[in-house]
Formats: structure tokens, C-alpha cells, sequence
């Protein structure tokens, strides 16, 4: 059997990125306690948000002086065209053709599987209720 | 005799061939690299399925049934507002949708879409006493049943508890979460990071309305801040590994798709759930009903993960002592937030188990 005195030099490498990754996200979050590194980090985010917001004001405004439409322009028409394909797909298959019968809902589980139905003395009338109005809806039910 | 009787370990390699293994690699990583620069977004969501329904931030799906007989009662699953349902439908064989449709269910997804401008002031109500409502009778309608299964993923299974606390009449069957926070005093850095001290949410929901995607993953990777670096390593080191590639690509687009969140929402959840800890104190008021998990009385199963940073055992587990109800269950599998849903452990733990616990309720 060809058993390696050697360490790998690789797996090595693996098992210590997880430690590191480990001991730098347990550093970093045990010094989440301290309020003035959150209270930095959220002043960080709000710097970082109001530039993000003015700079996408600037282009906003660019854009439509030069009368092109923007990233979110587009996105929007995208979503829009999503939502005329949606309602096509749902309109046409009704009228080319009929829908596919749906499988029966008999389906039971395994025998093996069956376990005794749990005992919910309060919950049985109600239960017993919510039965018979199952079986008006499934003569309902369309094919 | 003892080699019959204890395992053997397979045989390591030597430095030679280990070094043979890794040039290979090396080479892989060079070639695949240049591919990975250039190749398309991994498809996901593939299960065949119509669009029910769609009302702005939210899309209502049917997945096509590929058994031949399926169980009487539909599955509503509803997803976190704050990401996008196909982590519940990564891939063919990957796929719990795809895995619940073979076993014989009826499966329905509440999905969620980028907010628009008009939906800023979205709250908990809107999720809890408008749209789960709506899709619960569009079910009915379309599966002509009255009894529903509802499955709520994290945030959604929260949204899904506050609903069936604050309508136990029904329609709905049985309760089914995974992950859901109930107690946010044990999510101590989210806390830390919205308390009231340091972090003025009032002046960022009136200031940007939505809040950016970029910020609610922000707020996720600051509970792991190394992990992201981390993780770009590990595909560098896998670049090799077709299937490694395949999975890190699927999860990233999944995280990447993060979406922003209506502002009313976010201001509540870190007002009344996060800061006060309303739902576990049992103050939380929804539509100006107290919301009282004690009359949660249907059928119900917790799913919790060991290894859950975003929702720890300790802040899901008091959900299944507080419903009142008599057929409850709480399982904890070894397992992270989305590993618990989605990933090889899913597959051959959690899977099966929703399987059996559904299958006795479900006809």
C-alpha cells in the first residue's frame, strides 16, 4: 500500500482557507456587539447609497436630455413584454386546443407508510365538516 | 483477521502522482477559466410550470403534475420576499419541486418580483391578509379543492404562520416551514445591526423607498463578511470540477438575484419583529388582530438547520412550542440555511422526511 509520509501541500491549503474563513467571519462578527464599528459601517452604506443615488440621478437625467432610455426603462418594458407573453400563454392553449385531463387526486401513500391518524378530539368535527365540503367540491372539480 | 474486520482506508497517493493530479488540474483550471469568462447564465427553474397569476411583486405558478395519480390535497409554497423561488428548482435532479411532483403532489409557488415604485409601502398585512389569501383561493379554484397544504420557506414561512394564526378556520390543511424565525432576539447580529442607536430606518425607507437589493445582501454577507472571498477561492481551486462549477454558478446567480425589498416591510420587520420581538412576545398586532400562534391548530411541521447562520436553531425552535397544535413536529437536520432546501444533503435528508410527514396528511 502506498501510504504517503508527506503532507499534501494542497489539501493543506484547503483545510486552512476554511480555518481562516472561519476565524475571520467569527472575529468579524463578535465585533459587531460594538456600536461604533455598526454605527460606522451603516454611515459607510448611507455614503455609499447617496453616491450610488446621485450618480444614477445624474445618468437619469443625462439620458433623458439626450432622449435614451435607461437601464431601468428597459427593464421595465422587459417586464412589461413578460407580462402580455404571460397572459398570451395562459389565453392561447384555451382556445387552439383543450387542456391536457389533469391525474386523478387519489393518489394514497404507501401501506407500509400509513400511520394511525393522530388524535385531535377538538379538531374531528371540524375536520369531519371540512370532508363533506371536500367531496361537494370534488364533484365540482372540472376534468 | 483484523483487516476483514476494520475499514480499510484507501490508498494516498504519492507526491508524484499527487503533483501529476494537481499540473492536470492546473491545466483544467486554465482552460475552464476562459470558458467560465465567457459562458451564459446556468439556467434554473426548469420544471415545467404556467403562470397562474401575476399582481406586480407577486407571480403565482403551477407546476405540471408528471405523476400519473397525485394526492387530494394541493402544496401552496411561499418564498421569501427577499429571493427569487427557483433555489427550490435548481436543476433537474436538484429540484424539491421536481422531487414533489414524482411523489405525487399537486405543487403551487408563490414567487416574488422585483417591487415596483408603486408597491414602496408594502407591509406584512399585504403578504399575510392580501396576496397568501388570493393565491389560496386561486388554488381552489384551479385545483377544485378546498383543503390546501401551505410550505413556507424562512420569511415566507413566517408569513405563512402569521396567516394561518390569524385565519385558523382554514382553507388551510397543513403547516409546513423551513427555517422560519420566530424568536429574532437570538438573531443577535441582525439586531445589532438594526438597533435603534445606530441605524435610523425611518430615514432610509423615506429616503430610497425600496430597499436596494444591494443593501439586503449586504446585510446577509455581513453575518459571513470572509465567506464571499472564500467561496471565489473555492471555485478557483474547483475550476476543474464540472459539477462543482455547475453548483457554485447556480447558488451564485440564486445569492446574485437577491431582491429588494418594499420599504413598508423591511421598516416592520426590524421595527416590531426584529427590535421588539412582537411575533415571539405575542404584541405583534396584523390588520388590528393580535396575532396568537396558539390558535394555530392544523397539522404542523418545523424543519430547522444545525448549522443555520441567518436563522439560528435557537430563534426558529419556540415555533413549534407555541402553535397550539396537537400533530406538531420539529426536525433538525445537519445542514445550513439553503443547504437544508436545496443541495446534496436536501436530497437524502430533508427531502424524504417532508415526503413521509406530507404523504399521511395530503389525501
Amino acid at each position: 500500500m502506498a501510504t504517503s509520509l508527506i503532507p499534501d501541500p494542497f489539501q493543506m491549503w484547503r483545510e486552512a482557507l476554511t480555518k481562516l474563513e472561519g476565524n475571520v467571519n467569527s472575529l468579524v462578527t463578535g465585533g459587531m456587539d460594538s456600536q461604533e464599528l455598526m454605527r460606522s459601517v451603516h454611515q459607510l452604506s448611507n455614503l455609499s447609497l447617496g453616491m450610488q443615488q446621485a450618480f444614477e440621478k445624474a445618468i437619469g437625467s443625462y439620458l433623458a436630455r439626450v432622449n435614451l432610455p435607461s437601464r431601468k426603462d428597459v427593464s421595465d418594458l422587459a417586464a412589461a413584454l413578460q407580462r402580455v407573453e404571460d397572459k398570451l400563454d395562459r389565453l392561447l392553449p384555451a382556445s387552439a386546443a383543450p387542456a391536457a385531463p389533469r391525474p386523478p387526486r387519489t393518489r394514497r401513500p404507501p401501506p407500509e407508510e400509513v400511520a394511525p391518524a393522530p388524535a385531535i378530539e377538538s379538531a374531528a368535527p371540524a375536520k369531519a365538516s371540512r370532508r363533506a365540503k371536500t367531496a361537494t367540491t370534488r364533484s365540482r372539480r372540472r376534468s | 483477521m483484523s483487516a476483514s474486520t476494520t475499514k480499510e482506508r484507501p490508498p494516498e497517493p504519492g507526491l508524484t502522482e499527487r503533483l501529476r493530479l494537481e499540473v492536470e488540474r492546473a491545466v483544467q483550471r486554465s482552460l475552464k477559466g476562459v470558458e467560465l469568462f465567457g459562458a451564459p447564465p446556468p439556467t434554473v427553474g426548469r420544471t415545467a410550470k404556467t403562470v397562474l397569476h401575476r399582481r406586480g411583486t407577486l407571480s403565482l405558478y403551477h407546476y405540471h403534475a408528471t405523476a400519473d395519480e397525485i394526492y387530494r390535497v394541493p402544496l401552496l409554497c411561499v418564498m421569501a420576499p427577499t429571493n427569487k423561488a427557483y433555489i427550490l428548482d435548481l436543476a433537474p435532479g436538484q429540484s424539491l419541486i421536481e422531487f414533489l411532483l414524482a411523489r405525487g403532489y399537486d405543487v403551487y409557488m408563490m414567487d416574488w418580483n422585483a417591487p415596483g415604485d408603486d408597491e414602496r409601502d408594502l407591509k406584512i398585512e399585504d403578504y399575510v391578509l392580501d396576496f397568501i389569501p388570493d393565491c389560496l383561493r386561486r388554488v381552489q379554484q384551479d385545483s377544485g379543492e378546498d383543503e390546501v397544504t401551505l410550505v413556507g420557506y424562512c420569511a415566507g414561512g413566517m408569513l405563512s404562520t402569521i396567516h394561518v394564526a390569524l385565519t385558523p378556520e382554514g382553507p388551510v390543511k397543513n403547516l409546513v416551514c423551513f427555517t422560519t424565525p420566530v424568536d429574532f432576539s437570538k438573531m443577535n447580529l441582525f439586531r445589532s445591526m438594526s438597533d435603534a442607536k445606530v441605524f435610523d430606518v425611518d430615514k432610509l425607507v423615506d429616503s430610497v423607498g425600496i430597499i436596494p437589493a444591494d443593501m439586503v445582501v449586504a446585510g446577509f454577507d455581513a453575518l459571513r463578511p470572509a465567506s464571499r472571498v472564500a467561496g471565489q477561492l473555492r471555485l478557483w481551486d474547483n475550476l476543474w470540477n464540472d459539477e462543482f462549477v455547475k453548483g457554485f454558478r447556480m447558488m451564485d446567480r440564486w445569492g446574485n438575484e437577491t431582491l429588494p425589498l418594499p420599504g413598508g416591510y423591511f421598516r416592520q420587520t426590524v421595527k416590531e419583529l426584529l427590535r421588539g420581538n412582537a411575533l415571539y412576545e405575542g404584541t405583534l398586532r396584523i390588520g388590528g388582530r393580535l396575532v396568537d400562534l396558539g390558535k394555530i391548530k392544523v397539522p404542523f411541521l418545523h424543519v430547522i438547520a444545525q448549522y443555520d447562520h441567518i436563522v439560528p436553531p435557537a430563534c426558529a425552535q419556540p415555533l413549534v412550542q407555541r402553535v397550539g397544535s396537537r400533530d406538531k413536529e420539529e426536525v433538525m437536520l445537519p445542514g445550513g440555511h439553503v443547504s437544508i432546501a436545496a443541495g446534496p444533503n436536501a436530497v437524502k435528508r430533508m427531502w424524504p422526511k417532508l415526503d413521509s410527514w406530507l404523504q399521511k396528511r395530503s389525501t
